[in-house]
């Protein structure tokens, strides 16, 4: 792992038709940082993640990626994905191996070996073969949070992950978010609203608002 | 007895129907488990009337009906692969809108064109029972290499479809697989729509995977039991029109509604049961 930063952004321009939603943006995320990107709806935070990860065209700028010896893993909220799919919870933490199996590759015994790891880990053995829809809200997500996991990733690029959780599957997945920043050194971005949880986890945010994009200390954004 | 020798007896006297009607059901079948799954029910009713109007032109015009129907719903299924953006009405309308025109000026086509009533209704609404050998190796050649590539890319296919985002972010050309997806769907209800006519394919991509849906967990297992009760459903079908001197493809969307309304009751009678234990 260099030193060398996740993202940089020189003057990107995102517009979604003659809608700018940022504007000649400049930012740079440094390695191994757990960062939370906070700010009104709408202010383009997703927009802004979404650039970097070349799901959205971006008009004007540059952005340079380094996201290491894997591409990154996203994590959508869970309500998008359709419970209608007959998938285990097992198959879609299998789906994270793609970038190593391709089209037709079977898992062998360390790739079995890892996907169980990651499933213990997130104590979802006892859902292991459940339909992803008969899920929770809360094991839904952590089985999308697992399944980025199991890609080996060193940047993890999550998207309101807690929207629409209870209270306690809440405070159980930021303690794991937490921990995969702490324990494996992975870069965390997270689009997040509450910044209470935001000033418990991480030192700086990453500020999106009319004003532009600005990494800033928790403290400041809090008071 | 009499039902194996009624069955013995309609497949030596229909073999081409039999053979089309296999090879139809399996393939819109489990074509049609995508369909259901990514809720695009609607594109393929709209595809199936697309390629009844190229089939429209063809007759009046007298051309290939399989180049009619291709040609139509090819141009339809590029339609639906261009961003959303680019179109300046919900999709859902311009789907709408295709369907309307498609169906209209079919009928309005043959209806000038000075054909009997017969042809018109075999056109529009398909005959299982009048499938011609051109039709079957029509249906073999388009929808049997198909299902072949769409068994073969089934995993970046489902996860193009089941969470687009992330499968791109994981280097999963999902806009290939969606195209691809599209141009087979097209390419099959060209084949599929003249001797199906519009309604059975529709049912066919719609009715009996959802069916299977119903009664299995994993995507293999609802992939192989839609087959397999596409298959069922069109000789029971077949059979029962024979028997009982019955119009054939009604007699097949007929017994696939009631089949899903028969699981869909057992079903919810079960979930209920098993939620008062």
């Amino acid at each position: 792992m260099n030193g060398s930063p996740v993202i940089q952004c020189r003057g990107v321009t995102v517009a979604y038709g003659r809608d700018i939603v940022l504007d000649r943006i400049d930012l740079t995320v440094p390695r191994g940082t757990l960062l939370p990107f906070v700010g009104p709806n709408g202010a383009g935070k997703t927009t802004l993640l979404k650039a970097c990860l070349g799901l959205i065209p971006h008009q004007g700028g540059e952005i340079i990626c380094d996201f290491g010896d894997h591409p990154p893993a996203y994590v959508p909220q869970q309500k998008q994905l359709d419970p209608i799919y007959p998938v285990s919870v097992r198959d879609l933490v299998c789906m994270g191996l793609n970038p190593e199996l391709g089209c037709w590759g079977r898992l062998d015994r360390g790739q079995h070996a890892r996907v169980e790891a990651v499933i213990v880990r997130f104590g979802l053995e006892p859902h292991q073969h459940k339909h992803f829809g008969e899920l929770s809200g809360g094991l839904r997500q952590k089985t999308l949070l697992a399944r980025a996991v199991v890609t080996q990733a060193e940047v993890l690029v999550l998207d309101e992950p807690t929207a629409g959780l209870d209270a306690s599957s809440e405070a159980g997945l930021l303690k794991l978010i937490r921990t995969l920043h702490e324990e494996e050194g992975k870069t965390v971005l997270w689009v997040h609203h509450r910044m209470d949880q935001c000033a418990a986890l991480a030192l700086q945010v990453c500020r999106v608002d009319k004003r532009g994009v600005r990494l800033a200390d928790v403290s400041e954004v809090a008071t | 007895m009499n039902l194996i020798q009624d069955a013995v007896s309609f497949t030596k006297l229909f073999p081409e129907a039999v053979l089309c009607g296999t090879v139809m059901a399996a393939v819109c079948s489990a074509f049609g488990v995508f369909v259901v799954l990514k809720r695009i029910v609607f594109i393929s009713i709209a595809l199936s009337e697309a390629a009844t109007f190229g089939l429209a032109l063809a007759l009046v015009f007298h051309f290939s009906p399989l180049a009619g129907s291709a040609l139509v719903t090819g141009a339809v299924v590029f339609l639906l692969t261009l961003p959303e953006k680019r179109q300046h009405l919900p999709k859902d309308v311009v789907l709408g809108t295709v369907f309307l025109l498609a169906s209209s000026a079919s009928v309005l086509l043959v209806a000038q064109s000075g054909f009997g009533l017969e042809e018109i209704k075999a056109m529009l609404y398909g005959d299982l029972i009048v499938s011609s050998p051109r039709d079957r190796w029509v249906l073999l050649l388009t929808g049997v290499p198909s299902l072949a590539v769409l068994l073969l890319f089934l995993r970046p296919v489902l996860y193009a479809f089941l969470d687009r985002e992330a499968a791109c972010v994981m280097g999963v050309r999902c806009w290939f697989w969606e195209g691809l997806f599209f141009f087979l769907l097209g390419l099959v209800v060209s084949g599929a729509s003249k001797s199906g006519g519009a309604l059975l394919v529709f049912c066919l991509l719609v009715v009996v995977p959802a069916t299977a849906l119903l009664l299995a967990r994993r995507l293999w297992a609802v992939i192989g039991i839609s087959m397999a009760l596409g298959v069922l459903t069109t000789w029971a079908g077949l059979l029962t029109a024979y028997r009982a001197d019955l119009p054939v493809n009604p007699t097949i969307i007929g017994l696939s509604c009631l089949l899903l309304m028969s699981v869909s009751l057992v079903r919810a009678m079960a979930s209920r049961f098993i939620a008062r234990r």
